[in-house]
């Protein structure tokens, strides 16, 4: 198999009014890998995942399914792109049609393809039903008799039936608590397996991240501050906006506990890393003093200003 | 469900008689009888002679029990008014422009309500927006009477087009359809759109766009069918109003139906009318309720689902 990314984002951009939401983001999720998008409330990161899925129009960029460009297509022409790339909702209740039985729902994207009889369509639904977990008789029941863990095994089923190759996953756990939470990671750790998904899994919550993911991109007022395998990240964080975010996942151990550090938007700003020039695998793509996103040693890739002639 | 129907139409029932002891006490509190004329007073024996014959005398817990036993058997008596017709043929006679006309203002104004709301919430922001929000908003504070008088001057007095006033033909409708339309039209655009856009932000939407379904196709089958559940059970309560908004309608283009009555019934001291009246509109609010709440269980699988687990 080729080494194109599943999904691709190419400097993508989003405007609302004179607010940036998503400045020049790049990003690739290879095939068959978990790519982590973090960051806090507003940094961007579902806004990015809407416009991967050409849920909102974006002002500039690409998108690439599988290499091919589908950021220009229209919708109509989208169409036929959909089945490969899909997508699960934080909010498992108000994402399922409340009128509709749990059957119906999982089985409306066989419709919609116009694929397989309603009979058959019927059986796949109820076969996905099982394969996240719930049993068969759930087809006839209504969103609001679940929980919010099977309600989101469902959005699950929903977005696999039609056999998409990528996920946009924004954040499926975030609205759970802890023990249902790690059934539904489980979950889609082993659906990633066994399906060869490729997913985009959106969070904020770390530890979640650290279990699924094998690459970890952390965004930061739009902008992607640093980008690194998820081990590097934990072990090697280089942007302090990334350190910051590690400090504020929670410790049980209280010997083990560190002094958390919170840090403003103006101390991220001054603490931006400066990196020598030597230290970078790649040249710098813009001959700037400002901070700009290079690449060190082991795909890591950080916001940094590029200091030419620095002493070791 | 039948047991949630028998429940529902039990306190129906028992709201029902609580509501008709609170009118008539309070149609007998209002001083003064249905003798008491300013100018020629009858004599005191005659009076006392006439109250004697309609059984006015009596205590009030008797003349209740009296008129509700005849309510029973639908007689409601004879009108102080015209003594020659029973409450029955009056409220029968008068009750057709009545109905013809709340019927076809609720007609027309209903549906263009929704269709505007609906259009205002699919395109936000647009001048379609900004009209049905301005009809509403009108349509609700501007009252009927002034509606009504606007639409005299301009249709009737400016512009010629139809007759300023009256009934009959169709064409002396239109205006009081128009007046009476004003208030299901503005309501239902501002629930239209609230409602619609409320379903239309829901995440699931955004699920259904992602895979791949027309966007005609969200709204008529996904959409709609969400937003219609508040706005099917509101529709019940409005055809209360062909019983009692259209009193002033009917008194703006002197339309010879019910609402003339509610106001000479109460003025003359008509006990028997009045009080076959109010046991009207309180009979059609608990049966649109009822029904409204029928219509909300049958749509909604959230409260079939109890209902039938109950």
């Amino acid at each position: 198999m080729s080494d194109t990314p599943a999904l691709e984002l190419k400097q993508l951009t989003k405007r609302f009014g004179d607010f940036i939401a998503v400045n020049r983001v790049d990003l690739a999720v290879p095939r068959n890998q978990v790519v982590a998008l973090v960051g806090e409330s507003g940094s961007g990161k579902t806004t990015t995942g809407l416009l991967a899925l050409r849920l909102l129009a974006h002002d500039g960029g690409q998108i690439l399914l599988d290499g091919e460009d589908i950021s220009t297509l229209s919708q109509k022409q989208m169409k036929a792109y959909r089945r490969r790339l899909q997508v699960v909702f934080q909010d498992s209740y108000s994402s399922l049609d409340p009128m509709m039985t749990l059957g119906e729902i999982v089985a409306e994207p066989l419709g919609i393809h116009g694929v397989a009889t309603a009979a058959e369509r019927r059986d796949t639904a109820r076969g996905w039903l099982e394969k996240v977990g719930l049993d068969g008789s759930y087809a006839n029941r209504y969103p609001h008799e679940l929980s919010g863990g099977q309600r989101q095994r469902v959005s699950v089923a929903r977005a696999l039936i039609l056999g998409a190759s990528v996920l946009v996953a924004d954040e499926p756990t975030s609205a759970l608590d802890v023990s249902v939470k790690a059934q539904i990671v489980n979950l889609l750790q082993g659906l990633q397996a066994d399906m060869g998904l490729s997913m985009l899994f959106i969070s904020h919550d770390l530890s979640v991240v650290r279990s699924l993911a094998d690459e970890v991109v952390v965004m930061l007022r739009g902008r992607v501050v640093e980008r690194a395998p998820t081990d590097r990240i934990f072990s090697n964080a280089r942007h302090p906006y990334t350190q910051s975010l590690l400090d504020a996942v929670p410790v049980i151990d209280p010997a083990a506990r560190r002094r958390r550090t919170f840090l403003s938007a103006e101390e991220i700003t001054a603490r931006t890393p400066r990196i020598t020039a030597s230290d970078l695998v790649a040249e710098p793509l813009l001959d700037t003093a400002d901070p700009q996103l290079v690449a060190l040693a082991g795909s890591h890739f950080v916001e940094a200003i590029v200091a030419e002639r620095a002493t070791p | 469900m039948t047991g949630f129907i028998i429940r529902r139409v039990i306190s129906m029932a028992v709201t029902f008689i609580v509501v008709s002891i609170v009118i008539f006490l309070m149609m007998h509190s209002i001083p003064g009888g249905p003798f008491d004329g300013y100018e020629m007073p009858l004599p005191d024996n005659i009076k006392a002679k006439l109250m004697a014959t309609l059984g006015l005398d009596k205590p009030l817990w008797e003349q209740y029990i009296r008129y509700m036993w005849g309510a029973l058997h639908l007689d409601f008596g004879v009108p102080f008014q015209s003594p020659g017709d029973t409450v029955i043929g009056l409220v029968a006679h008068a009750w057709l422009p009545s109905v013809t006309l709340g019927g076809l203002g609720i007609l027309f104004g209903a549906p263009i309500g929704v269709l505007l709301g609906m259009a205002a919430a699919l395109r936000r922001n647009s001048w379609i927006d900004y009209l049905a929000s301005a009809l509403a908003t009108l349509g609700l504070t501007i009252p009927v009477f002034i509606i009504s008088t606007g639409l005299i001057l301009v249709f009737a007095v400016w512009l010629k087009w139809t007759p300023a006033s009256g009934w009959g033909e169709p064409k002396r409708w239109i205006l009081p359809i128009m007046a009476y339309g004003a208030v299901p039209l503005a309501t239902y655009a501002r629930y239209a759109r609230a409602t619609m856009l409320d379903a239309l932000n829901k995440p699931f939407v955004s699920v259904l766009r992602a895979k791949g379904l027309s966007e005609r196709r969200i709204i008529f089958q996904h959409v709609l069918r969400n937003a219609a559940i508040p706005m099917v059970t509101i529709f019940p309560a409005m055809f209360v109003g062909i019983a009692t908004g259209s009193i002033f309608v009917e008194a703006m283009f002197r339309v010879p139906g019910l609402g003339a009555y509610f106001v000479s019934s109460i003025d003359k001291r008509d006990y028997p009318l009045e009080m076959a009246l109010m046991l009207l509109i309180s009979a059609l609010y608990s049966i649109s309720y009822l029904l409204a709440d029928i219509l909300y269980a049958v749509l909604n699988p959230r409260i079939r689902i109890e209902g039938r687990a109950r």
